[in-house]
């Protein structure tokens, strides 16, 4: 792995206050998740204790410690969203996007990864729009008013193919 | 030294530091008041709310933490009016729903008259800690600030909030010192000592080698902390690997064989 990448991005935060989050994301950006060993790496380069680090990455729903597809989506599992029936565009997209796999990890966030890498599937709660639930996110765009028969168009436009 | 002040705790009045954490003294002054977030060696957290008193002379008049109190004169509180008791109750109630395997936390709650909980109790399979731990922070912050090691942090938030090692892996920074053991309030941290090896087991099973004492062959400390303290204490001339025991026979036996002060005080 090539830490010089990590050490640009260091450098680019020069008040020790504050900074771990900022750096923690500006890695996500780049690896589109926190590599184990950039985490170790960043640890001792500020001279903060990996556990701390641990202890931020695990806090914020944003940050992911596995490796995710290139476009994320997200199912809002938010009341709203739950309600007006986010559970079943969660199974159609996972039908979709033969992920059918049912596990949720023991801290119970989960994300599910298509095998070629493309998409990965998780679930959120809340994305503060909940008047137009229910709502799906994929990368940084918002779908509302989803509906299970739009699924496969709003996909092929990030380049899915029906089986 | 700051000045003193009086405070009235129940009707008995005692004398305090001004700004000192009231909890500290009734304490102190033998006046049960449960806790679980605070520690003599830390600044009061005021995380687990069960240290509520009533102000009822004061700056501010009410229920409050008595252990982010801070005495100031003429203060009167009282720490066993039926509505603290009420609010206490609840408290012991989500504890005992948070940590149901904790017998040291269920004791502390019948001594207040809290023998079960309405609430659902939490029950994770795979918990390190075994449904034992309050998350009162009190490891996190010892192991942190007090020590400045760090192997440990809060882990993830809400109902699967937990306290761990980083990546649930062995530390490589623990020094296998069981401050966090000792500072638990409710014994949810596993350790154990076997042959020249501690094992925190809780850590996920962080080992840790312990030294042996010159005299009797008993192995008493972890080495990461011995090498640490012995840097400083030889200095002095003091000599440290010998166990406690052994030190105070050596000790006993200088004093009476040369009837003074000798090396290994
Ligand atoms: S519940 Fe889905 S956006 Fe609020
Ligand atoms: S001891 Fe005061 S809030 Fe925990």
């Amino acid at each position: 792995m090539d830490f010089k990448v990590v050490d640009e991005i260091i450098d680019k935060y020069k008040d020790p206050s504050g900074r771990i989050l900022g750096i923690l994301e500006d890695i996500q950006d780049t690896y589109n998740y926190l590599p184990k060993e950039v985490m170790v790496y960043v640890s001792k380069k500020l001279n903060v204790p990996l556990s701390s680090l641990y202890s931020v990455a695990t806090f914020y729903s944003f940050f992911n410690l596995e490796p995710v597809g290139e476009h994320l989506i997200s199912v809002c599992m938010g009341t709203a969203c739950h309600v007006k029936g986010a559970p079943e565009l969660l199974e159609s997209l996972k039908h979709l996007l033969g992920i059918d796999v049912n596990e949720v990890t023991d801290d119970g966030k989960f994300v599910l990864t298509t095998t070629d890498r493309k998409f990965s599937l998780s679930s959120a709660r809340c994305f503060g729009c909940c008047s137009m639930a229910p709502v799906i996110r994929i990368d940084d765009r918002i779908y509302g008013y989803v509906k299970i028969k739009d699924l496969p168009a709003i996909l092929k436009e990030y380049g899915w193919k029906e089986k | 030294m700051g000045r003193r002040v009086k405070v009235t705790i129940d009707g008995k009045v005692f004398s305090a530091e001004e700004g000192e954490s009231l909890l500290a003294v009734a304490l102190r002054n033998g006046i049960d008041i449960p806790h679980l977030c605070y520690e003599e060696c830390l600044e009061p957290y005021g995380s687990c709310r069960l240290c509520i008193v009533e102000v009822v002379e004061g700056f501010k008049k009410g229920i409050t933490t008595s252990c982010t109190l801070g005495c100031v004169d003429g203060l009167k509180v009282l720490t066993n009016t039926p509505e603290i008791e009420k609010h206490r109750k609840v408290l012991f109630e989500l504890y005992l729903a948070q940590a149901p395997n904790s017998e040291k936390l269920k004791k502390l709650a019948e001594k207040f008259g809290v023998y079960s909980t309405r609430f659902k109790e939490k029950n994770l399979k795979n918990d390190p800690l075994n449904g034992k731990c309050v998350m009162c922070g009190l490891c996190v912050r010892v192991c942190n600030d007090v020590l400045g090691v760090g192997a440990i942090n809060f882990i993830g938030r809400g109902y699967r909030a937990t306290v761990n090692v980083p990546y649930f892996e062995e530390s490589d920074v623990c020094k296998g010192c069981k401050a966090c053991v000792e500072v638990c309030p409710v014994d949810a941290i596993d350790y154990s000592d076997v042959g020249d090896k501690r094992v925190m087991i809780s850590w996920s099973n962080t080992k840790v080698d312990l030294i042996k004492c010159s005299v009797c062959g008993r192995y008493f400390s972890p080495l990461p902390v011995f090498g640490s303290v012995s840097k400083k204490l030889s200095e002095y001339g003091v000599v440290c690997d010998v166990c406690p025991d052994c030190r105070k026979r050596l000790i006993a036996k200088n004093m009476t064989s040369s009837g003074g002060y000798n090396s290994y005080a």
